[in-house]
């Protein structure tokens, strides 16, 4: 800049010496200086200057989207958060150190003691693949990364991936100020953030990513009729049934998409393309995967799917015949016949596929979603998980606040401007939020939906009240501009008088809707911090003086048990754990999070819930070392096996009625204090839940044995172990481990003073032995 | 008027020819035996009688359909069939002993009772409609006064509906951004 301004001044002195248009001449030098140095004189053209803002924008969103989900990587530590990420690490750690072939072959003999579990035919590799070729790519450009920071950090890159897909989509379906809305809306939406958070390793983090593309692809393939984009959506969905279990939905969404096309007769050759395109490839692409296998020939819920393409191509045989035949009544006599024989033959495909068996009908999973009763009847494990009780309207308005003013908004403007594309939309965000209502976990699917008609709603307000603001000039020329017609059908906003008052109104209201957008961020804000944060292996309260307390139990356990038993040992405890103790601990366990037998999970819930030397009985037929049981007595934490404890009796005695629910329960409540049942207060739960806690003393002001998180004092405070002892305790008390004594070498419990009298005692305790194991010989069953 | 009375003489004319024509032809015994039976001595009646044809409702039908479904939806209509909690909550007041009615289901994020799901639900609802109020009122086809009716009723719509969610919200949850 030194140089440029020299010569400026010469000439400004050499001007001064000169008459004045030398003067006038000096300063129009300057302007253009200082012109040059202001945006305007960067000579953008209007297209450039939107473009710039566009591209700025989407670069604050992508790297907000990342920055939102740190909190507890920031607060804690770099790790991975939860139950099953564990899991999902621990096959990526052994992806990237043994390689694809052994990945896909793996069989676990270190879970699901004795059975084992084939991981590479149990899993879908989608997640664990892109993080191994991130970290592989990464290493190659030599950054020496650890696999577990690449795991942590894959959700918040996908879910800003995930904003970029979505300002794509909003511009196909309404304009770009609509896709740009969208992806801010996205990036920080707390439905989407609560499963994609750093260190929440799971399906989800990058089915979302997977789902989107695969619906914008095929939205463009619909609009364009192009068979490269209905080809790139196969490969999305490949992508997404790599990924997650909920491809189930594109499978349906997009038939079900394609049937109300044909009915609202917006039949076309583009839809053809797409939709024969798409399924065929897609289908192929899929059965590559080993879990899926042939279910999308073979699975009811993959039949509309296979029915919707054949009615295409019926659609196509009928349009073809019309172009042949000149004659309408003759097409219309033919078309009937066409359309019964193709429904006929259709229905009896499908009855006699049903009937014979080799459709097999939905299962529970996807049944449940369209009656949601039948999981509350007939398969306890899937009305266990927390996660999929139905929704509340609190649930909905703590993901979502705004947008729920918005989507109702945003499907009318949907409804007045009917396109392929709006109608696609309005598909998914409705049978998304019908699904976000069955279960709270499937809120995640519907965020994406909320978010891009939420986006129409404010891109199309917003819209309004800035022409509103901007429609100064026209007043003079209202009467000639109503001759012409304007843009949009209805011609907006330009009343001849009141016009400042109209106006302030505008922008009044344009200063109200940016207010409703910044709470949004507000809230979004407070609960990713304060709800979806936290590493749920990791827990923290507050302290009586505000401090932060940190209860780092669970991790304090598992490496005990790495480093204190023997390599070979295994390890029995609720399925909740059965992840983080194979990860973490590096044992075998008897049951695990992937509860794939209901069976073997019920065996373990009955020897929870027997007595004593019963359960003894199961842990030795199991070959069970160590039992791990969850305590928060001491803590006040709410979420431990006692609290569950009601599961595993339901569980349990859903396969072995010897184990009945009313038999822990007092006039059907559920209680551990003086007045519960005896069957309570002594099955194995309870004792070791509860052995040496009756001495300890856990509030001030309160007897001693009394339990923080139910809050009574406990009934059986004396409770002696005869079959296991004590190995190790938390800190605070919250997991226990308990060591399986070895049966007696003799016959004799060894306390028979001096065993002077030894034959008749021996043929005593011979016979007592069988009277008892006559009582419990049906625990031989679970041996088959 | 005229062409339809004139097809409706040829019409008249040709279902008779019509109804003679198949009965003379038909070989389906049970006609056979109603056309003697009943029908020789009772006279059917003229009908005109047209298989329903099926037409499409219009969008604004659809859209008033989805709002009613997005209501129950979202006012928790699944949670209240299966968990089937009470439809407003009561406490026993200690010092008194009589019972007070509680509506908001307290401590928890996913719990609600009936009332409390439809009267949120209500105000979600309302919010959105009075978004569409003020884009109605900018329509220009519509005299002045029912615009402004238009506009102030969705501005006032969006603004009780918000200030309720929140304090709803507030209620339900008291650590809400705190």
């Amino acid at each position: 800049m030194v140089g440029k301004v020299e010569p400026v001044n010469g000439n400004v002195k050499s001007g001064s010496n000169q008459s004045t248009p030398a003067a006038t001449q000096a300063a129009t030098l300057k302007s253009d200086l200082l012109n040059s140095l202001s945006l305007k004189s960067l000579k953008l053209k209007t297209k450039q200057q939107e473009l710039l803002i566009r591209v700025s924008i989407l670069c604050l969103v992508y790297v907000l989207a990342f920055m939102t989900r740190l909190f507890s990587v920031l607060r804690y530590e770099s790790m991975i958060h939860e139950f099953d990420p564990y899991f999902n690490y621990r096959t990526t750690l052994f992806l990237t150190q043994k390689g694809f072939y052994e990945f896909w072959n793996w069989f676990d003999y270190e879970s699901w003691y004795p059975l084992g579990r084939i991981v590479g035919g149990t899993l879908y590799p989608g997640l664990m693949v892109t993080a191994a070729i991130i970290y592989w790519v990464l290493r190659f450009l030599r950054f020496a990364v650890h696999i577990r920071e690449v795991c942590v950090l894959t959700a918040p890159f996908f879910a800003s991936n995930t904003t970029l897909v979505a300002y794509f989509f909003g511009k196909e379906i309404w304009d770009s100020g609509a896709g740009l809305v969208a992806a801010a809306l996205i990036a920080i939406c707390p439905g989407y953030i609560s499963r994609s958070v750093a260190g929440s390793y799971d399906n989800e983090g990058v089915a979302i990513f997977a789902l989107l593309l695969t619906f914008y692809l095929f939205v463009k393939a619909v609009n364009t009729g192009s068979l490269a984009w209905a080809l790139a959506s196969a490969f999305g969905y490949f992508y997404m049934v790599s990924a997650w279990g909920g491809y189930v939905f594109i499978i349906n969404l997009i038939p079900l998409y394609v049937l109300v096309l044909l009915i609202t007769g917006r039949y076309s050759m583009r839809l053809y393309v797409a939709y024969n395109c798409m399924y065929v490839v897609g289908m192929l692409l899929a059965m590559q995967i080993r879990f899926v296998g042939f279910q999308h020939v073979q699975s009811g819920e993959h039949m509309a799917a296979m029915g919707v393409f054949f009615l295409m191509q019926v659609f196509y045989f009928l349009d073809w015949v019309k172009h042949l035949l000149s004659d309408t009544k003759l097409f219309q006599a033919f078309l009937r016949i066409t359309v019964t024989c193709a429904v006929g033959v259709g229905a009896i495909a499908l009855g006699v596929g049903t009937a014979s068996g080799y459709i097999s009908p939905w299962t529970g999973r996807f049944y449940s979603l369209l009656d949601p009763t039948y999981a509350k009847d007939h398969i306890p494990i899937i009305a266990s998980v927390s996660e999929h009780q139905p929704t509340a309207w609190s649930s909905f308005m703590f993901d979502f606040h705004i947008l729920l003013f918005l989507f109702p908004a945003g499907l009318y403007f949907c409804f007045k401007r009917l396109t392929d594309a709006t109608i696609f939309i309005v598909m998914y965000g409705l049978t998304s939020m019908y699904f976000a209502g069955v279960m709270v976990r499937l809120i995640l699917v519907a965020t994406p939906a909320v978010c891009l008609i939420s986006a129409i709603a404010v891109s199309a307000t917003i819209k309004n009240l800035t022409l509103l603001v901007r429609a100064k000039n026209k007043a003079v020329s209202s009467g000639s501009s109503r001759g012409t017609s304007s843009a949009k059908g209805s011609s907006k906003g330009l009343i001849d008088h009141s016009q400042p008052f109209q106006r302030n109104g505008a922008i009044v209201l344009l200063l109200g809707a940016f207010y409703l957008l910044s709470k949004y961020a507000t809230h979004c804000t407070w609960v990713t911090s304060e709800a979806y944060s936290s590493p749920s292996i990791v827990l923290s309260a507050r302290g009586a003086h505000g401090n932060r307390i940190i209860f780092d139990d669970y991790r304090e356990a598992y490496f005990w048990l790495r480093q204190n038993t023997p390599p070979d040992a295994k390890v029995m405890s609720w399925w909740d754990y059965g992840y983080q103790i194979t990860a973490m601990g590096n044992r075998t366990v008897i049951v695990d999070n992937n509860t794939w037998n209901n069976t073997h999970i019920a065996t373990v819930g009955r020897a929870m819930s027997s007595y004593e030397d019963e359960a003894f009985e199961i842990m030795r037929s199991l070959d069970v070392d160590y039992v791990l049981v969850v305590f928060g007595g001491v803590t006040g934490y709410s979420s431990d096996d006692i609290n569950k404890f009601l599961w595993m009796v339901r569980i349990g005695g859903g396969v072995f009625p010897v184990i009945k629910e009313p038999d822990y329960l007092v006039n059907g409540e559920y209680r551990v204090d003086k007045g519960a049942a005896p069957k309570m207060l002594n099955c194995l739960m309870y004792k070791l839940s509860y052995y040496r806690f009756g001495e300890l003393t856990t509030e001030y002001g309160k007897p001693p044995g009394y339990d923080r998180a139910r809050g009574v004092e406990i009934g059986n405070k004396d409770i002696k172990l005869e079959y296991l002892e004590e190995a190790f305790t938390t800190s605070n008390w919250i997991v226990r481990i308990y060591k399986v004594k070895p049966p007696n070498n003799r016959f004799c419990n060894g306390d028979c003073h001096g065993c002077r009298i030894l034959v008749p005692c021996f043929w005593m305790m011979k016979w007592l032995k069988i009277l008892r194991s006559s009582f419990s010989f049906r625990m031989k069953y679970f041996l088959e | 008027m005229r062409p339809k009375s004139e097809n409706q003489n040829l019409s008249t004319t040709s279902s008779s020819s019509i109804s003679d024509a198949p009965s003379s032809t038909s070989i389906d015994p049970i006609f056979l035996i109603l056309r003697i039976l009943p029908f020789s001595f009772l006279r059917p009646p003229r009908l005109r009688l047209k298989i329903p044809t099926f037409t499409l409702p219009s969008p604004m039908t659809v859209y008033a359909l989805v709002l009613l479904t997005y209501f129950m939806v979202v006012s928790g209509i699944v949670y209240d069939v299966i968990v089937e909690p009470p439809g407003i909550g009561s406490t026993q007041d200690r010092v008194t002993g009589s019972v007070r009615p509680v509506v908001f289901l307290p401590g928890r994020v996913n719990g609600q009772y009936i009332i409390e799901g439809l009267s949120s639900g209500f105000m979600f609802v309302m919010g959105g409609i009075g978004i569409v109020l003020m884009d109605l009122a900018l329509d220009r086809n519509r005299a002045k006064s029912v615009k402004l009716s238009y506009a102030s009723a969705g501005i006032t719509s969006v603004v009780i509906a918000y200030m309720m969610s929140m304090l709803f919200i507030r209620i339900k949850i008291p650590a809400y951004l705190r």
